[in-house]
């Protein structure tokens, strides 16, 4: 009778329906200025699972029953029925030029956070994008509940939905809302709940890599979780740290040789019971670059820059060494061809506190003509005066006719964002300067944060290629420095304010209302008075 | 004569040409968010390009500016220098007409010093070699007076709707008008009377005032497409949205305020300036002109987003009550109260916002200067407008107020 319900047991939960699958895996890149960009990729996915509809988030929810996704970002997305969400914390700027892309797009710095969602419920659709900043804040501990309708913004056209929407009931419709918090930096505390949320973190696999004192050293950090539905597969949550390290740096003899040791501090021990795959990726740099070694040897070699070691039925550790042994010490190249395909660079012009210039010089590295959609939200601090906006082009004609099909809505004060999103044509080796005039707003007393003097922070651009919507290259986070009142003064403005319209205006009051008279004034001549 | 007011006219025509005004343009100043240059073309770009320029905070102009400089007037440097050159030539020539009218003259050689005293005026050349759209506002006041003072009523009535639609605190102005196309332009300040007709008179002029306002509006609204245009133009002026410092008293006072106490303050800012018309009308009932400059000096003095322009209107018409010079109490302290407002105004404001060696507070106190000296010029005429009727002081008694 026992086993009986053992057996039986056991075929429930193998007839559950929902199978979990779950990858992991390490990319690492040697990069032509002797850093490391390492890309962490763990993925489960929630087979033959669709998400929630929005109607339906009245009633309670049936249970969800998860093995390896992690129950505290399911109970989020279903809670507020999120088909599609991407939020990223990074740190640092990305240099588009000498590291090229990264394994996943979203490299603006600060905290971005965007998801499409359904209406259909109750709760519209901005109650449920501020609900879910604030879930998310406390899963990540991070503040990403200051997102608000100051910084929220819908641009479609820049980022289209990454999977699969499930159909809505016919006039319900799927809507985006995207926000930046350019100044959010990552730290520990928002890996350690990143970390909970995978199977194996500490002690087995590829994350046991995930060191903080290490990751966070890095030039460039940053940690992202992406989720999204494919209709074929089921839901797909992917977490990834990426970061740009350093061995030149932090060796002792500024070499650019890199062990997994070295860089992370720790080695890969065994391979996570979990995974049903767990693999390092190691891209070749070019041998004329200099010669070099790899220890131990790579089970697998599909590719001519790219070797694979399989970890996924590992029992001892592993530690990859790369290894320069004819350099004595790394020396910086000094010239260096751009490996993106365009370079972009953002710059706020101007000195005065009311007026200044938006600059955005663009530069296509590529022979080809490349066409690329041109997002700005800009927070209302920043007026755009759309009126003085000119191209030119790198022999100094203007080139206006290459920004094309402008949507624009603009900022309202103390209120939205604007939001401009244009299609830009590069010409081949063609180097574009955008620029238009700005007016920078004042604030109310109480908008202004506890530390005034600093200025604002101002999202990145993002320049999306209309051919590879996936590979979108995000410009650097700006300051803008507003005029502050003085903040010891309400009191005495009020008081002083009042006090001159009082004074004109009883004044006044005074000399309407009262009757003029004749008086007779002392003689100065007359004895009598004295 | 002839010949000195053509000289003054050229010098102004080659002042707009010359590049003095794109220095002009950005100040604070001289234009509001309400009268900016620089707005008025980002609204028409927008409407160009198919974006409801009010959608956004950027352009406050009345939808009637937008479709006058969107179709009759395209805007481009040198026409706009000279249509705005135009138009204060224009506004010379009104005040040299309600001079005329209320002095009874046909010709005097007074006529020179009135136009002088408005086209040489610092604060009315600046704002047009700035470009900013308070030049037609003051333009249209004086055409409003200058019909008004002719009895031409329904133009005066007709421009006073559209001077209401780009600036709408000017509706305060029509009790004075009223009372004004009721009886004569002339001098009366020395006789004071009750008013002579019948209160009831004025119904038909103010339901034509009324329907031109409300032409005005519905045309608007055609042009800028709903009704949203009211809530950016006319409701700026409630809800101050736009804390840009300008030569007027509110903007301080609302960028230090709690939250909490915005809207009351809002409303009482708003309500203080509705506090004056009925008391001067009363007052200054023999002779509505010189009530209705006085209103404006209130205006000048507490409207939301002043310019140096609506001080400038108001001191400019002091050229038309000579008989008040000898009643003045203090004018050389206002006079060069205002000198030296006018001097240190651009300076602080340099300093506070394009040096950032200055504090706010240091624009702050000039702006309470300037205001000190337009209430002090504003009540200065109210004592010398009520003291000519008494007469001149005989030995040994004095004129006093109990």
């Amino acid at each position: 009778m026992k086993w009986f319900i053992i057996c039986f047991l056991i075929a429930q939960c193998l007839a559950s329906g929902n199978r979990e699958g779950y990858r992991e895996e390490l990319t690492l890149r040697p990069l032509a200025d002797g850093k490391l960009a390492a890309h962490f990729s763990f993925s489960t996915v929630l087979e033959r699972d669709e998400p929630r509809s929005p109607s339906s988030l009245g009633a309670d929810d049936i249970s969800q029953h998860y093995n390896i996704f992690p129950l505290a970002l399911g109970q989020i997305l279903r809670e507020y029925a999120i088909p599609e969400l991407h939020l990223t914390l990074n740190s640092g700027k990305w240099d588009y030029d000498r590291w090229g892309h990264p394994g996943e797009a979203g490299v603006g710095s600060g905290a971005e956070l965007w998801a499409w969602m359904g209406d259909g419920a109750e709760a519209s659709i901005d109650e449920r994008w501020e609900a879910l900043q604030n879930s998310l804040a406390g899963l990540f501990c991070a503040s990403l509940g200051s997102m608000d309708t100051l910084h929220t913004t819908s641009p479609t056209r820049a980022f289209p939905p990454t999977g699969d929407l499930p159909r809505l009931p016919q006039p319900h419709t799927h809507s985006l809302r995207h926000a930046t918090l350019p100044a959010e930096r990552v730290c520990t505390e928002n890996l350690t709940p990143f970390l909970k949320m995978l199977p194996c973190p500490a002690r087995a696999g590829v994350a046991a890599l995930l060191a903080p004192h290490r990751i966070f050293d890095a030039d460039w950090h940053g940690l992202g979780v992406h989720v999204r539905w494919r209709a074929d597969t089921g839901i797909v949550l992917t977490l990834s740290v990426q970061a740009v390290l350093d061995p030149v740096r932090t060796s002792a003899d500024r070499r650019r040789d890199w062990t997994l040791r070295s860089v992370f501090d720790r080695s890969i021990p065994r391979a996570c019971a979990v995974a049903a795959s767990s693999s390092v990726r190691v891209l070749l740099p070019s041998p004329e670059d200099g010669a070099y070694t790899l220890f131990p040897e790579p089970t697998a070699f599909p590719d001519s820059g790219l070797v694979i070691y399989d970890v996924t039925n590992n029992t001892s550790d592993l530690d990859i060494s790369m290894r320069w042994p004819d350099e004595q010490r790394f020396s910086y190249p000094l010239d260096h061809l751009p490996i993106s395909d365009f370079s972009a660079q953002r710059t706020l012009k101007g000195s005065s506190q009311t007026h200044g210039h938006l600059s955005m010089i663009i530069r296509n590295n590529k022979p080809i003509t490349l066409r690329t959609l041109y997002l700005e939200t800009m927070p209302w601090h920043l007026e755009f005066f759309l009126h003085t906006l000119s191209l030119t082009c790198s022999d100094g004609t203007k080139c206006n006719h290459l920004l094309q099909n402008m949507t624009y809505t603009p900022s309202q004060p103390h209120a939205a964002p604007a939001l401009l999103q244009a299609m830009l044509e590069l010409p081949p080796h063609e180097t574009l300067h955008i620029s238009f005039r700005v007016r920078k707003a004042f604030l109310r007393y109480t908008e202004h944060p506890p530390d005034a003097q600093r200025g604002w922070d101002l999202p990145p651009a993002v320049l999306v290629p209309a051919d590879a919507p996936d590979r979108r290259v995000y410009t650097s986070a700006l300051l803008v420095d507003l005029a502050t009142p003085d903040f010891s003064m309400p009191y005495n403005v009020i008081i002083m304010s009042s006090v001159l319209i009082s004074l004109i205006f009883g004044s006044l009051f005074n000399m309407l209302i009262r009757r003029f008279a004749v008086v007779k004034v002392a003689d100065p001549l007359d004895s009598n008075v004295g | 004569m002839a010949l000195e007011l053509w000289f003054a006219v050229a010098t102004r025509v080659a002042l707009a040409l010359s590049s003095v005004g794109s220095y002009l343009q950005d100040d604070d100043q001289l234009s509001s968010p309400l009268t900016s240059y620089d707005r008025l073309q980002e609204g028409i770009y927008l409407f160009q390009h198919g974006i409801d320029p009010y959608s956004g905070g950027t352009f406050r102009h009345s939808p009637l500016a937008l479709s006058l400089f969107s179709t009759v007037i395209p805007l481009s440097r040198v026409p706009s220098k000279l249509i705005w050159t135009l138009t204060d030539a224009v506004g010379a020539w009104a005040l040299v007409n309600i001079w005329r009218a209320r002095s009874n003259t046909a010709r005097s050689t007074r006529d020179l010093r009135v136009a002088a005293i408005y086209l040489i005026n610092p604060y009315i050349f600046l704002p047009c070699l700035a470009l900013s759209t308070s030049t037609f506002e003051t333009t249209l006041q004086l055409l409003v007076l200058m019909f008004a003072s002719r009895g031409q009523s329904s133009a005066s009535l007709l421009a006073l709707a559209v001077l209401a639609h780009l600036s709408l605190p000017n509706l305060l102005l029509l009790p004075p008008i009223l009372l004004l196309l009721l009886s004569d332009p002339l001098s009366h300040l020395a006789s004071p009377r009750p008013f002579p007709k019948k209160h009831r008179k004025s119904l038909p002029l103010a339901a034509e005032f009324i329907v031109f306002f409300a032409a005005l509006t519905l045309a608007s609204s055609l042009t800028a497409g709903g009704w949203g245009w009211m809530r950016n133009t006319w409701g700026a002026g409630f809800m101050l949205p736009d804390l840009t410092p300008n030569p007027g008293l509110w903007w301080y006072f609302f960028t230090e305020m709690f939250d909490h106490f915005r809207p009351f303050f809002l409303m009482v800012f708003s309500m203080h300036l509705l506090i004056y018309v009925a008391p001067l009308c009363i007052k200054f009932q023999h002779d509505p002109l010189y009530a209705h400059f006085l209103m404006l000096g209130v205006l000048g003095t507490f409207k939301p987003y002043p310019t140096l322009s609506d001080a400038g209107l108001f001191l400019s018409l002091i050229a038309l009550f000579p008989e008040i010079y000898p009643y003045l109490r203090y004018p050389i302290v206002t006079t060069l109260v205002h000198l030296h407002a006018f001097l240190m105004l651009p300076l602080f404001h340099h300093l506070w916002i394009g040096t950032g060696t200055g504090n706010a507070n240091f624009f702050y106190a000039i702006t309470l200067l300037f205001g000190l000296a337009n209430g002090g010029a504003f009540l200065d005429c109210v004592w010398a407008g009520l003291r000519v009727a008494i007469g001149e002081e005989k030995d040994g008694w004095a004129v006093v107020q109990e």
